[in-house]
């Protein structure tokens, strides 16, 4: 996917900067959290997972979600969110 | 210019939640507890080990394991061992197994979902962590008799047989169960409770000469030089003792006497600061009390009020109380009673619970007798009894 593909969803965005504060959430929570429905957040984090930009772990029927920190995708991602937010 | 005096140099080493480096009169049991898990720290996948701590309030279960859990992790982690301590109060956590488990699952996990199954998939969730991690954890449940009581045997036997349905994998999960009393264990069935009793580390009540150790031990921490005499630990070990040997008690007694003695902008933590201390902490003594008194009682204890009024010691000698009360006759235009009546009136003030009368061995002239005024602030007291003596004159 390209860049503009990837970052061209605002729910995407939001679901990054919510990992970045978070650590890390299971998708349930990211789906309440941002007030959407479970199936609509659950495509957007596998296109994000597809990307290597995020990774998920399952506990039994809890799969949790958080930003792989070994990407340069993610680094650039944490980067972007934290010079946007220092700027404001 | 005005500047904050205090008797403190550091109140925190009187909160509840501080626990201190040593603690006295727990060394042998703080040994045996390290014992009991030296095998965490050199084979600590191989075996898993089962702990309960019982005691009174105030013995030092709590402190304890604590203590132990913030040692063993220190030398887990300096020889790489991933090895947690995790204390739990179960009555906090409404001694639901759902819940405890979660806290222990918060520590390897903050943002665990808090609902969406059960308790018994929690378990093996948080197993899965320790696999994941390679770690091993120290649980504590404190207040035990909380589990019990709201989840039974069941939950119990979950956590303690564990590890029979993870035959040939690492051991990871062990407990320690504090609770006040072992007769709660009854509650439990044969096999769990087999399965609990292996290692049991009983704490006695203190004696009144270990709680003054414990008070002087915090004293040095938490106050500055000369601030809090003798006199005053020892009336606060007393107050302790009679609180069932609590030192919990004890402690909190001395910060809230240091924070009288601030209030009053004194150099020095004097016995009045500990009755009004207790008198804060304790129901006073009610003014029925004092109603029930005969007329000889009452000047009695006004004459022992007015003395601690002005003197800051923790005791005043019978013979010292019975000059004061001669003078309060006079002011009152009265004879004073018999030495031997005296005698009757004290044991009787001393029944009630407003003073206290101690008999000592020391000097060399035979027995003398200890007079305090352990839970009413003097100036108080004085107020009431007067109120009280002037209706009586009318």
């Amino acid at each position: 996917m390209d860049v503009e593909d990837v970052f061209s969803s605002r729910l995407r965005m939001k679901i990054l900067k919510l990992l970045d504060k978070m650590h890390e959430l299971n998708a349930s929570e990211i789906a309440h959290r941002l007030n959407v429905n479970y199936v609509v957040t659950a495509k957007h984090l596998n296109v994000l997972e597809k990307e290597g930009i995020i990774n998920h772990k399952m506990f039994g029927r809890i799969r949790l979600y958080w930003l792989n920190e070994n990407s340069p995708k993610t680094k650039a991602v944490q980067h972007l969110i934290k010079t946007w937010e220092q700027a404001n | 210019m005005s500047y904050y005096r205090s008797v403190f140099r550091d109140e925190t080493k009187l909160d509840i939640n501080y626990i201190p480096y040593t603690l006295p009169h727990r060394e042998t049991e703080l040994r045996l507890l390290t014992e009991f898990f030296s095998f965490a720290l050199q084979s600590p996948e191989k075996m898993t080990q089962r702990v309960i701590i019982t005691g009174d309030v105030g013995t030092g279960k709590t402190a304890l394991s604590q203590r132990f859990g913030a040692s063993i992790t220190q030398e887990a982690n300096k020889r790489g061992i991933n090895l947690h301590y995790v204390h739990v109060n179960c009555r906090e956590y409404r001694g639901s197994l759902f819940m405890i488990l979660q806290r222990a699952a918060s520590v390897f996990h903050p943002n665990f979902p808090k609902r969406g199954y059960a308790a018994e998939e929690l378990l093996s969730m948080l197993m899965q962590m320790l696999d994941e991690e390679k770690a091993h954890i120290i649980f504590t449940l404190d207040e035990f008799e909380s589990l019990i009581e709201n989840e039974g045997s069941e939950a119990v036997y979950k956590l303690t047989r564990l590890h029979e349905t993870r035959q040939n994998k690492p051991q990871r999960l062990s407990l320690i169960c504090i609770l006040r009393n072992l007769k709660t264990i009854e509650r439990l069935d044969l096999s769990t409770r087999s399965s609990l009793q292996s290692n049991i580390i009983n704490l006695q009540k203190y004696s009144k000469q270990q709680l003054i150790d414990i008070l002087a031990a915090r004293v040095t921490m938490a106050f500055k030089p000369s601030a809090v005499p003798e006199d005053t630990v020892d009336m606060i070990a007393e107050e302790a003792m009679s609180e069932n040997g609590n030192a919990r008690f004890g402690i909190e007694l001395l910060w809230r006497a240091g924070k009288y003695a601030d209030a009053e902008e004194l150099d020095a933590v004097t016995a009045e600061c500990v009755r009004k201390a207790v008198s804060s902490i304790i129901p006073a003594m009610r003014k029925s009390d004092l109603e029930t008194l005969n007329l000889h009682e009452r000047l009695f204890l006004l004459g022992v009020a007015r003395i601690f009024k002005q003197n800051k010691n923790a005791y005043v000698t019978l013979a010292e109380a019975e000059q004061t009360y001669a003078v309060i006759c006079e002011e009152f235009n009265t004879s004073p009673v018999s030495h031997t009546q005296l005698w009757k009136n004290l044991r009787n003030l001393s029944a009630v619970g407003i003073l206290k009368a101690d008999v000592t061995a020391a000097g060399t002239r035979g027995r003398s007798t200890n007079v305090s005024l352990p839970r009413i602030p003097a100036s108080e007291l004085e107020k009431e009894l007067k109120s009280l003596l002037e209706k009586q004159e009318t």
